[in-house]
């Protein structure tokens, strides 16, 4: 590609006037091309050329007698500044034609007008045809290039011939290369082997072919002649040297001279008693992990099945599906080469660790790994296995210097019905093993029968859940709070309700739909609140709790301030409940003593069963707890230790799920102050709530 | 006996289109044959905006070897580098400091051919005929001794490269190894043709492209997919972007038609 470069016979005007409108046309022209031509310079560059090219056009312009010659060359210069197609051509006319026109110094004469249309023809001219060299010169060095690259191969293929005959006469392939006239040009030692005598070179191939398998071979040389496909293969049989017959499979194909005109036929014979070995060791490798030396997931499918049929019954087989903790943090790290020596350093204390059972140690896809144990009556328990795994690889190995120590996750079926199918236990596992990484590194999760199906359920009804919101099958319902003493009532608590799942929020708070969903519960209920306190109806205090999502939302303030202002509810009717375990987080604590501070009740749920659930009280401005459901049917005497620690600190307690009197009775013997419960009214809409009352 | 010579095929076969050359073809440019240009007005046809593409492609090749430059790499590993056309990365890295050295890396053999003509006396860059799919292969090419300096920083550039690449062949895995062979401030340049802005036609365009007798197969991905292949760099501002939006710098560098910015994901990583 030549260079651009300042034309020295391209004088610029001497007044500053008309230098400045060469460069704003100039620059326009630059702008308008740039967009359609690739070329190797920058966008100061591109001006600075065309500025150029733009002087010596008007150069010429100023002649007399006008000569065009000087345009013709920008048209050359503008192919040579790289892939300047027809868009480029088209623009550049478009531009100089309108442009060159409108210049100042071009204004003057009528002369001018026809001098730029000429030139701008010649321009055009001279694009053209400098364009058609440079794509005959392109084509041309792509000839020269094929060229190059066809003799370039061909150096290969002599290479390639030296390494195919060591190869042949090394392969123990029987390799024989024959005539267009089927007869044996060329045989390799092998070849001998397998017929017991090295064939004749001029021997007819037919010959060697036993008559059983004459049909066969005759069919498939027609076919390779035919050039059907790249190669044509059969078993067949050949005659030994002896009279016997030795089963073999023949691949042939064709092969061409310099002119691409079929020469040779290639004919690769495999002794199939060879090829039996052969196929045992592309199992071998179809069925382990290059890296780790460790049978793959397919393998140890395979093996799950043999092994759920043999198994004791008495002990039956445990199957674990582990994942290395904080794998990608290594990886990400100190990369991907140190990655893989963890990987293989995982896999040898694996199968240390597992050596005395009868199991079988299995990579998975990246890092996880499977074990499947034969139980038998010394067979350590599951958490015991876990324990020794873990601790085994608590021991730091060094890799490049770095230390680490890893941690694994685990996923468990613990004797599986022998009728399993494999990917379904498979599956199991894996299931319980994302259940066992939602907790904590180092875990291990049985997995349950019922807890998948719930899952299942769970999952399908959180994909529904959006579009029966929006079609109103989920509403508000009511149920009253009461004085367990005397049974008045001291609140409302609005709940959702969906006819498909009693734990709506639970599963709006998976899916994040609760956020929204949430503030809507909080405006209906502050809006049917004021309506019912307005008509006089009912004037209590309203109770909503929070799933752990909204506790945490940075927008929860927000969100109940402007429920707060569209409704007019008054911030001390309103009472939030948290769930305790959420005040771990800095932002729902924040959150809740900033609803404190604006007069809302704050109670908290699910209280009773943390260590640090007493210290909370005393820290944070709460107003009640609420006992959760399973607790309150459980009426355990230590439940009750924990009431008078409650009221010292001047926090009343509720007790959720009172289903019967006696449950009713024991708890207000216990100290309890409010309740919730099928005992004192179920949830129910707006209109029967109030009647009911 | 006769000798077992001539058996291997030559596999250079101008009726097979090369991508190579249907890009030289769409950027404008005249190094192709009929079947190239076959597929490539084929395309054309469906995705009328693609000459933009592939200039802004070839645009954004020459910001990031200056970006390069500017940060101080002064070698270059491009791998898919195609047929030489204009403002290779050689033209824009030694117009600035005629000592930068540039490997080039195609499978394609005429490609490669054409390289190594237009480099004959250029002793700071060479071409390797190499597949990506095999690092081994370019890592350990003699072109890649001779010019690199493992020591020192790189600038490794897939551009409209690692679309061709199957997520069989893991091309995660791929720029991995590329990547743990370079050494820390060497960066990574890349363009990858974006699955989540294009529309219909695009996807026939690529079904042009698989269904022709080209072995090259179109595999599109999203931004979150393109952006994993950066696993292990830091992308520099402005992120990984459509391809117009890469710091540009003048009018070339951005389409007219806006949504042929984003017909290229581009971006450029820094390994730390």
């Amino acid at each position: 590609m030549t260079n651009p470069s300042r034309r020295p016979d391209a004088v610029p005007p001497a007044d500053t006037a008309a230098v400045r409108a060469r460069e704003a046309l100039a620059r326009k022209w630059s702008y308008l091309v740039s967009s359609v031509i690739v070329v190797a310079l920058s966008r100061d560059e591109l001006d600075a050329e065309l500025g150029a090219q733009l002087d010596a056009m008007c150069a010429a312009l100023h002649k007399e007698p006008f000569d065009p010659a000087p345009f013709e060359e920008v048209g050359e210069r503008l192919v040579a500044l790289g892939y300047v197609n027809e868009p480029g051509l088209r623009r550049t006319v478009d531009v100089l034609g309108k442009g060159l026109l409108a210049l100042e110094e071009f204004s003057a004469t009528e002369q001018h007008t026809v001098h730029v249309v000429g030139g701008i023809g010649a321009l055009a001219c001279g694009f053209v045809s400098a364009r058609a060299r440079a794509i005959l010169d392109q084509q041309e060095s792509m000839q020269r290039s094929l060229l190059k690259a066809a003799h370039d191969a061909q150096r290969d293929q002599r290479q390639s011939e030296a390494k195919f005959a060591g190869l042949a006469s090394s392969s123990t392939n029987g390799i024989l290369i024959v005539g267009l006239d089927g007869r044996v040009a060329w045989g390799n030692d092998a070849i001998g082997d397998i017929l017991g005598h090295q064939p004749e070179p001029g021997t007819r191939l037919a010959e060697l072919v036993a008559p059983q398998s004459i049909v066969v071979f005759r069919e498939l040389m027609e076919r390779v002649l035919a050039e059907r496909d790249e190669f044509q293969r059969e078993r067949m049989q050949l005659v030994r040297g002896d009279g016997e017959f030795s089963r073999v499979t023949l691949t042939a194909s064709l092969l061409r001279d310099d002119d691409g005109k079929p020469s040779h036929v290639l004919a690769m014979i495999d002794d199939d008693t060879e090829l039996a070995l052969l196929q045992g060791e592309l199992r071998r490798q179809s069925l382990h992990d290059v890296l780790t030396g460790l049978p793959n997931r397919q393998f140890f499918t395979t093996h799950l099945e043999t092994v759920l049929r043999r198994a004791d019954p008495e002990f039956g087989v445990t199957v674990f599906h582990l994942d290395l903790d904080a794998f990608g943090l290594v990886c990400n790290s100190l990369g991907g080469r140190v990655g893989d020596q963890l990987l293989q350093h995982v896999a040898r204390r694996l199968r240390a660790v597992m050596s005395r059972e009868q199991a079988m140690v299995a990579r998975f896809d990246g890092d996880e790994f499977g074990i499947i144990v034969e139980n038998t009556a010394t067979t350590p328990d599951i958490a015991t296995t876990m324990a020794s795994i873990n601790a085994d690889l608590a021991e730091p190995i060094f890799v490049d210097d770095h230390g680490l120590a890893v941690s694994v996750s685990a996923g468990v079926v613990d004797r599986p019905s022998p009728d399993v199918d494999p990917t379904e236990l498979l599956r199991m596992a894996d299931l319980a093993l994302r259940q066992a990484k939602k907790d904590q590194r180092g875990q291990w999760q049985l997995f349950h029968g019922n807890q998948d199906m719930e899952r299942r359920r769970d999952h399908a009804l959180a994909v529904v859940m959006p579009g029966a919101w929006e079609q109103g099958d989920i509403g508000v319902c009511y149920q009253p709070v009461r004085v367990l003493a005397t049974g008045e009532l001291a609140g409302v608590e609005a709940v959702l309700h969906w006819d498909l799942s009693d734990r709506c929020a639970e599963l709006a708070d998976q899916t994040g739909l609760i956020l929204p969903m949430g503030e809507w519960l909080m405006r209906i209920t502050a809006g049917q609140a004021q309506w019912w306190r307005q008509r006089g109806e009912l004037d209590a205090q309203f109770g909503i709790r929070l799933t752990h999502h909204q506790s945490t939302d940075a927008d929860l303030v927000s969100r109940v301030a402007k429920v707060v202002e569209e409704t007019g509810m008054p911030h001390e009717r309103l009472t939030l409940c948290m769930p305790v375990g959420v005040l771990g987080v800095a932002d729902a604590a924040e959150n809740l003593s900033t609803l404190a501070a604006r007069g809302v009740r704050i109670a908290l749920e699910d209280f009773g069963l943390g260590p640090r659930d007493l210290a909370w009280l005393s820290e944070l401005p709460i107003a009640s707890v609420c006992v959760p459901k399973d607790l309150t049917r459980r009426m355990d005497p230590r439940s009750v230790a924990l009431i008078p620690a409650v009221h010292e600190v001047g926090v009343n307690i509720c007790v959720d799920g009172i289903e019967t009197a006696e449950q009713a009775a024991w708890w207000t013997q216990a100290g309890a102050d409010l309740a919730i419960g099928a005992h004192f009214g179920s949830p129910l809409d707006a209109g029967d709530f109030l009647k009911e009352l | 006996m006769a000798e077992p010579q001539n058996w291997v095929p030559l596999g250079i076969d101008t009726n097979v289109p090369s991508m190579a050359r249907v890009y030289d073809y769409i950027l404008g440019g005249a190094h192709n044959f009929a079947a190239d240009r076959q597929v490539g007005s084929q395309i054309e046809k469906l995705v009328p905006g693609l000459p933009s593409v592939a200039r802004l492609n070839r645009r954004f090749l020459g910001r990031a070897v200056n970006f390069l430059m500017d940060q101080g790499i002064r070698q270059f590993l491009d791998i898919g580098s195609g047929i030489p056309t204009v403002a290779n990365v050689h033209e824009v890295a030694q117009e600035r400091d005629p000592a930068a050295r540039i490997v080039y890396v195609d499978k394609d053999p005429v490609a490669v051919a054409h390289s190594q003509l237009m480099l004959s006396d250029n002793e700071n860059a060479a071409i390797v005929q190499a597949d990506m799919r095999d690092p081994e292969a370019v890592l350990s090419s003699s072109e890649v001794g001779r010019l690199l300096n493992f020591d020192e920083p790189i600038g490794l550039l897939m551009l409209l490269m690692l679309h061709w690449v199957p997520d069989e062949d893991d091309p995660q895995k791929l720029v991995a190894t590329y990547r743990d062979a370079l050494p820390a401030g060497s960066f990574i340049v890349m363009t990858h043709v974006a699955k989540d802005q294009i529309g219909e036609n695009v996807g026939e365009a690529a079904e042009v492209v698989n269904r022709s007798k080209s072995a090259d197969q179109m595999h599109m991905r999203t931004h979150a997919q393109v952006n994993a292949l950066f696993d292990g760099f830091e992308l520099v501002e402005p992120g990984l972007v459509g391809c117009g939006e890469w710091r540009p710098d003048g009018p070339g560098d951005i389409a007219d038609d806006a949504s042929m910015n984003m017909f290229l994901y581009a971006g450029v990583g820094r390994k730390d």
